[in-house]
């Protein structure tokens, strides 16, 4: 038995380095049985450095300088070989991002996890497979023996996560690591998972440390909170102390550029909207788009989806994976056909439109795409990914093309020296603003944007959303949004869509909208969310997130 | 693309690369200066001087019609490699461009260039070159055209391939909504990013080349003699070998053998060089 005195997880003054880089500088922290710890940090700030160092599991490469991890009261650097494989997943185990490809692709998910445990305890093939199916349905598997059967690319991402989850979990450790384990799941997948493997946690009165760069995520389900920043822990306390008065400025900024900045910007949307008052610059009538799939399925993508967009107007459409939301964007800018409906655009229906008549129309009418790395050519400068959309208006000079060039970089706010950067020397931020920027090169009326704020750090995300604010009050700017995230939807959007399965199932204002959902599956979808602010409200909104996810399930 | 230094510093930490490029620069002393460096005349048949074992006045022997074999040796590089060469560039630039519009397009025509393709590459090789050559005649310019014929589907393959999955990526989409043209989507953004594989192919196809050519001289479906070329030397030996007279085929065999490893090293070594840092980045 562990002395009473004796800290589950010990770490003190750990310091590691790639080379002469020293990536982690002392930092210290305990962790109880029965506590769940959050970790925050940025891109760069040393989270996963940190998960792989308790785990004595580091890259090669990087070493410890100085500083110890305790668990129980033993050193895990002084583990023997064996030991140490029996303390990685018997004593700790980790939980790590994209769980498909976690798992061995050409093993059945059950025999995976099975194997786990033999690996950890003696017990026969039988014995491991009947506690792997115990602990399949304990993960909210339904129907668990069939399940230990399927293969990773047979199941969902949210129920790969769970397999993860079941296997971290099959050898009975003491700590659990988990490392941005729902990063990239559906909000309403990501509540589920999360609620799950903290009661797990809670039931089983485990150490848990989560690693996030979401402060709702903490906010939600940690009891303390450490705020990273380039190796170092600027901040250590509970969740709630910490929530109601940050301490360091570093952790003052993370959270407030967490907050959602509400209230929508322009004058128009307070003149009030009626479904259609003359002035939609952009009309959808009755869209229809599905995709045949081999042995004759069709995948309705989009099913009948209709909807009106006024000038300087914006309007989020909002679902989840495979509502259909990003196909509707695609087919509003020709980047996808059109089986059946009208797209209006300023009176002009696009639809019958072949690629050549459609190409004027592209001048008013543009797109920022969601990943911006991948949607910026690798081998092109940034002034050159600027001016290609310039092509468009015709008879621009050269001298022209680059002053807008220079315009364009300080709409976004980018200095003009990176008008000759590569995408790879970019940081993400800067990547998406180059994509916003040439999405507005040609003076847009009506800009889609896929995903604007996903997959963005907390402060980054701020400024993106902040920036978009600036160009709808400055450009007076008519975009569609189209996105997961609906804490940014209440920042950016003057009404939502809500889309599932290719339908709108409800629309409106969306203050209105999130005051009081009328759908349910928008209800669970509000209740998914984890925004930060919720000190008092806390207890109360978690109880209604059970409630709805209970009712939707 | 890596720059000049990188590539250069890149070649000095393999030894394999550096091997390679001696050998390399070799070949190319040897074209330039072969009639500096050579010691007799690589086509004048000496009856009298017929099958002699390597010495000071010879110094690799001499063949059955007594042609002195360092010298012959030396003049083949220029023929084997101009073959070579000439054969890959013309591949290239045939096999590229065709693989970009049957990657791009898909319609009749780009599925008809894929069978065309299958049977180019489902022929026996050298069962194809011998027929192309004996219709079109020995000369060093049709061996040349045989094996461009036989390298196209290569490249052309190797560039749909690259095209087939780069015309799904986001950022060929977002050039689209920047009102670019096909032509400026497969030229301007699908090439350059394309190019990497067939790039190292290049090096790669030469040794192959090289080898087809003096194989195909072997078997008489190449150049004729006099001409000196490594394949031919070795096949007008190979009746001597088993009575012992090794010089004849030995000599032009090893030429080959340098050569062929030569660009197969720096093909290696190219692989390596454009494949880890441009995969991990994109």
């Amino acid at each position: 038995m562990i002395a009473a005195d004796t800290r589950l997880l010990d770490v003190q003054g750990l310091t590691v380095a790639f080379g002469d880089t020293h990536v982690l500088h002392g930092v210290s922290f305990s962790l109880d049985r029965n506590e769940v710890l959050g970790i925050v940090g940025e891109t760069g700030a040393g989270k996963s450095v940190l998960a792989r160092a308790l785990m004595n599991l580091l890259p090669s490469g990087a070493r410890i300088v100085g500083g110890d991890v305790k668990v129980s009261g033993r050193s895990v650097f002084s583990l023997s070989e064996e030991d140490a494989r029996k303390f990685r997943g018997g004593t700790v185990s980790l939980i790590g991002t994209n769980a498909k490809a976690l798992l061995d692709p050409v093993q059945t998910v059950g025999s995976q996890v099975a194997r786990v445990l033999q690996a950890h305890r003696s017990c026969s093939r039988r014995e491991a497979r009947e506690e792997t199916r115990k602990l399949f349905e304990q993960v909210g598997i339904v129907n668990p023996k069939r399940r230990m059967e399927a293969y990773p690319h047979e199941l969902s991402g949210g129920m790969a996560q769970r397999i993860v989850i079941a296997m971290a979990l099959v050898t009975q450790p003491d700590i659990v690591l988990a490392d941005d384990a729902t990063l990239g799941l559906d909000a309403t997948i990501q509540v589920q998972v999360l609620d799950l493997f903290v009661n797990r946690c809670r039931d089983l009165g485990l150490g848990a440390v989560i690693i996030t760069h979401d402060l709702g995520i903490v906010a939600h389900y940690c009891d303390r909170i450490a705020i990273m920043k380039e190796g170092r822990i600027v901040e250590l306390k509970p969740v709630g102390d910490f929530i109601a008065k940050p301490e360091a400025q570093y952790s003052a900024v993370l959270l407030d550029a967490a907050k959602v900045r509400p209230t929508p910007m322009t004058t128009q949307a307070e003149k009030g909207r009626g479904a259609d008052n003359g002035d939609a610059i952009l009309r959808v009538e009755n869209l229809f788009k599905y995709f045949p799939l081999s042995g004759g399925e069709v995948v309705k993508a989009v099913d009948d989806v209709s909807f009106s967009l006024n000038r300087h107007e914006t309007l989020a459409l909002v679902g989840e994976s495979g509502s259909g939301k990003t196909t509707v964007g695609q087919c509003l800018v020709k980047l996808l056909g059109t089986d059946q409906g009208r797209i209006l655009f300023d009176g002009e229906d696009t639809v019958p439109l072949t690629e050549k008549e459609f190409r004027p129309l592209r001048r008013r009418m543009q797109m920022v795409f969601q990943e911006p790395y991948v949607a910026l050519n690798p081998r092109w400068m940034v002034a050159d990914l600027l001016s290609e959309p310039l092509r468009l208006e015709i008879g621009m000079s050269n001298t022209d093309r680059a002053s807008r060039v220079r315009e364009l970089l300080d709409l976004v706010r980018l200095p003009s020296k990176l008008a000759h950067a590569y995408p790879h020397e970019l940081t993400a931020g800067e990547q998406k603003r180059v994509g916003i920027a040439r999405a507005l090169a040609t003076k847009p009326e009506f800009v889609v944007f896929d995903e604007p704020t996903t997959a963005l750090d907390i402060r980054v995300r701020a400024q993106i959303i902040d920036l978009v604010r600036d160009l709808q009050r400055e450009i007076g700017l008519s975009a569609l949004f189209i996105t997961h995230d609906l804490n940014s939807v209440r920042s950016l959007a003057h009404y939502v869509a809500v889309m599932r399965l290719g339908k709108i199932v409800e629309m409106g204002e969306t203050e209105a909208i999130f005051a009081s959902p009328a759908q349910e599956y928008t209800q669970k979808l509000l209740a998914a969310e984890l925004p930060i602010e919720q000190s008092a409200a806390q207890k109360i909104r978690a109880t209604d997130r059970q409630n709805a996810l209970g009712a939707a399930r | 693309m890596p720059q000049f230094q990188s590539i250069w510093s890149a070649i000095l930490r393999r030894p394999a690369a550096l091997i390679g490029l001696i050998l390399l620069f070799l070949q190319i002393v040897a074209i330039v200066f072969a009639p500096v460096l050579a010691t007799h005349s690589p086509v004048e048949a000496n009856p009298l001087a017929s099958l002699q074992p390597p010495s000071a006045e010879h110094w690799l022997g001499t063949d059955v019609s007594g042609m002195d074999i360092y010298s012959r040796i030396i003049y083949a590089t220029r023929i084997n490699l101009l073959i070579s060469i000439s054969a890959v560039a013309v591949a290239f630039v045939i096999g590229v461009p065709i693989g970009l519009l049957i990657g791009y397009y898909h319609n009749m025509a780009s599925s008809l260039a894929m069978r065309v393709f299958d049977f180019i590459q489902s022929f026996p090789v050298f069962v194809l070159g011998m027929a192309l050559v004996s219709v079109m005649g020995q000369e060093i310019w049709n061996v040349a055209i045989v094996l461009a014929v036989l390298f196209i589907p290569m490249f052309a393959r190797l560039i749909r391939a690259e095209v087939l999955s780069l015309r799904q990526r986001p950022f060929i989409s977002a050039a689209r909504c920047s009102g670019a043209t096909d032509g400026s989507i497969m030229f301007g953004h699908i090439l350059p990013n394309a190019l990497t594989p067939a790039i190292v192919q290049i090096s790669i196809s030469i040794g192959m080349a090289i080898l087809l050519t003096a194989g195909l001289s072997f078997i008489g479906a190449g150049v004729r003699m006099p001409t000196p070329e490594w394949g031919l030397m070795v096949s007008s030996g190979a009746q001597q070998m088993i009575l012992g007279i090794w010089w004849v085929s030995l000599f032009p065999g090893l030429a080959i053998v340098v050569s062929v490893l030569s660009f197969a090293l720096l093909g290696d070594a190219a692989k390596e060089m454009f494949d880890p840092t441009n995969r991990s980045r994109t």
